[in-house]
């Protein structure tokens, strides 16, 4: 038989049989689209994770976080208090700390004349910039002096700016956050959706001091960066910034800290875990849902030899060798398959770009996923095809015809 | 055209009882453009003989020459060939795939055969048995009689030595059989060998002539008439 009438019979008895072909379609389809949508997904999520934790953590810095911070999980009673003089005690004592910011933040409604919004408001010292990596698009940032006056200047997010002032210049401006006038001296760098899918454009940074003081009363800061000179010996410079901070807090040796310490060795360990478990085990999981697929196909398959006897039976008496016979069981279990992995492909690529869509993803398409979830339900449609295709290519004409 | 000479065909009995024996030293001539009846009742060999004339089953001894070439030790590949190109069969259940079309029925020997082109040979087969106007149709929707000429067509679009007709008019009603054998006599009018396998006397008469079976032998006519001839 030549290949393209093995093709059309092939599509025929897919037609035929629609329920049994929709059953064994199941397995790769399920299991294909699992890869397909998450080498999609899982390729972008791990750029866009790996940009957003450069930029919050950096390469070689710690992260302080006070206990009955917003980051902890909400505040606890009795949570002892972060203050900046902890965190400057800590740069003067640990030589290793190159550069620190401490933060505080704020969700107040921020005016401009009639329009309003609401925007995040965060304190930070002048190190801001250089801590944090993000500085102003246009206008300036504000200097070591206006954060010890506590000056009423702010930079602000392309979001805020189009909501309070639309196309017109905001700087020199003055707003109102919760009823304090602030000059607009920047505008912040753009940054986009965090992973959070929290608009970080739609910030205000103010000196910290006039944060603390004039916008609200706090005397307790959130958290605070800290740049670590060595990476190297980052390890060692954590044990020192814990050790400093628990003398500051009075902490006995039978204490548990009251703060908490991120570090950005271990953040990018953590990323790796949740990558590895992101990029192997759901593909994983993915093969095996279409091994199982490819079980069910073979054992239907087979079922569907006994069930078509005659049609074997007819076809040898018409001349049909047996490897006719077994090409087209191989053949068909094969089609069936991957066409369910076609289904499967196109599936997990329209849910690949639904959840980009939730998490604000910019998923591509994946040929690689495409090319491998096709490829492995190949192989599996030839392995589930090869027991049917034996025994139907074995059975006696004069007996199947029976 | 078909010579068998002292045919036998035993089956091994099951589990230790003895062997069956379908056909004891069977000898049968054919000749081109002859229809004839092979009668008997169930368990005579008739099926037996039927699937050995049709290469679908080996003898264990005797000589089977088809145009004077031996061909019960062809290969499987061999036999499938000899089947697709020489021999149509009819079947008692008709054996159409459902769900597919008639035309599609009758162009399932076309498959296997090594034709560079089967283009109308298909319809032409299905107008021969008058049903030009059914191709598109499935066996669900054809009455018992044209599903029968559905797998006559399709016994013919090889253009075959041979038509083997195994009971054909066993699942059909008095006047659909009639029809079916009405077409075969036709077709041997037209010069078409047909072999019919019946136990049905009134199905045998429509043949030249009558070869009965007993217990895997051939009773009538006496086999001595038949070498005779």
């Amino acid at each position: 038989m030549t290949a393209s009438r093995l093709v059309s019979q092939g599509v025929r008895a897919m037609r035929r049989y629609k329920l049994r072909t929709a059953f064994m379609m199941l397995g790769s389809l399920v299991g294909v689209a699992a890869i397909s949508f998450v080498m999609s997904v899982g390729q972008s999520a791990k750029v866009k994770m790996l940009r957003t934790v450069r930029q919050m953590i950096g390469d070689q810095s710690l992260v302080v976080v006070g206990r009955g911070s917003r980051m902890m999980g909400g505040a606890h009673a009795g949570a002892a208090r972060l203050t900046i003089d902890d965190i400057a005690a800590v740069a003067s004592a640990v030589p290793e700390v190159e550069a620190w910011d401490p933060s505080a933040e704020l969700r107040t409604s921020v005016r401009f004349g009639d329009a309003s919004t609401t925007a995040r408001v965060i304190g930070a010292s002048e190190r801001f910039e250089r801590v944090w990596g993000r500085g102003v698009s246009a206008g300036e940032t504000f200097d070591a002096s206006a954060v010890a006056s506590s000056a009423r200047v702010a930079l602000i997010g392309e979001t805020v700016a189009r909501e309070l002032f639309g196309s017109q210049d905001p700087l020199g401006s003055e707003l109102l956050i919760g009823g304090v006038p602030v000059r607009v001296i920047g505008l912040l760098e753009r940054y986009g959706i965090d992973l959070h899918g929290m608009d970080r454009d739609n910030e205000i940074v103010v000196p910290i001091s006039t944060l603390m003081r004039r916008l609200a009363n706090m005397d307790a800061i959130t958290t605070a960066k800290l740049i670590v000179r060595d990476a190297s010996t980052q390890d060692a410079t954590e044990r020192d910034v814990r050790r400093v901070l628990r003398e500051r807090h009075g902490l006995s040796v039978d204490q548990q800290n009251d703060f908490s310490i991120i570090s950005s060795i271990e953040v990018q360990q953590m990323m790796g875990t949740v990558q590895r478990a992101l990029l192997v085990y759901l593909p994983l999981a993915g093969g095996i849902v279409l091994l199982v697929g490819g079980v069910v196909a073979a054992t239907l398959m087979l079922g569907a030899v006994n069930e078509r006897t005659g049609e074997i039976g007819l076809r040898r008496a018409v001349g049909a060798q047996p490897r006719d016979i077994r090409d087209q069981f191989l053949f068909e279990t094969t089609l069936i398959i991957v066409t369910g992995a076609s289904i499967g492909v196109v599936l997990g690529y329209f849910g690949a770009q639904w959840a980009g869509n939730r998490m604000r993803l910019d998923v591509g398409f994946s040929w690689v996923a495409v090319a491998v979830g096709l490829l492995a339900a190949a192989l599996t449609g030839l392995a589930a095809g090869v027991a049917p295709a034996r025994r139907a290519a074995r059975l006696q004409p004069a007996e199947a015809l029976r | 055209m078909i010579d068998l000479s002292n045919i036998s065909k035993q089956y091994a009995g099951v589990a230790g009882s003895p062997a069956v024996h379908a056909l004891t030293d069977l000898s049968l001539r054919i000749e081109r453009g002859e229809f004839v009846a092979i009668t008997g009742t169930s368990g005579s060999g008739k099926s037996t003989l039927l699937n050995i004339l049709g290469l679908l089953d080996a003898p264990t001894s005797g000589r089977y020459l088809f145009d004077g070439q031996d061909v019960s030790g062809l290969s499987v590949a061999e036999s499938a060939r000899f089947r697709n190109r020489r021999v149509g069969f009819v079947f008692q259940s008709f054996h159409l795939l459902a769900r597919t079309s008639a035309l599609e029925n009758v162009e399932l020997p076309l498959l296997y055969s090594d034709r560079a082109s089967i283009d109308g040979l298909g319809q032409r087969a299905l107008e021969a048995v008058g049903l030009a106007d059914r191709m598109s149709h499935t066996p669900s929707q054809l009455s018992g009689g044209q599903q029968q000429r559905v797998a006559i067509a399709r016994a013919l679009v090889n253009e075959p030595d041979f038509l083997l007709a195994d009971e054909p008019t066993g699942n059909l009603d008095a006047q659909s059989a009639e029809e079916i054998m009405t077409i075969f006599r036709s077709l041997n009018d037209a010069g078409r060998t047909v072999i019919l396998v019946t136990h049905d006397p009134n199905m045998a008469r429509f043949a030249q002539r009558i070869v009965r079976l007993d217990r895997g032998r051939v009773v009538s006519p006496a086999p001595a008439l038949q070498e005779a001839r």
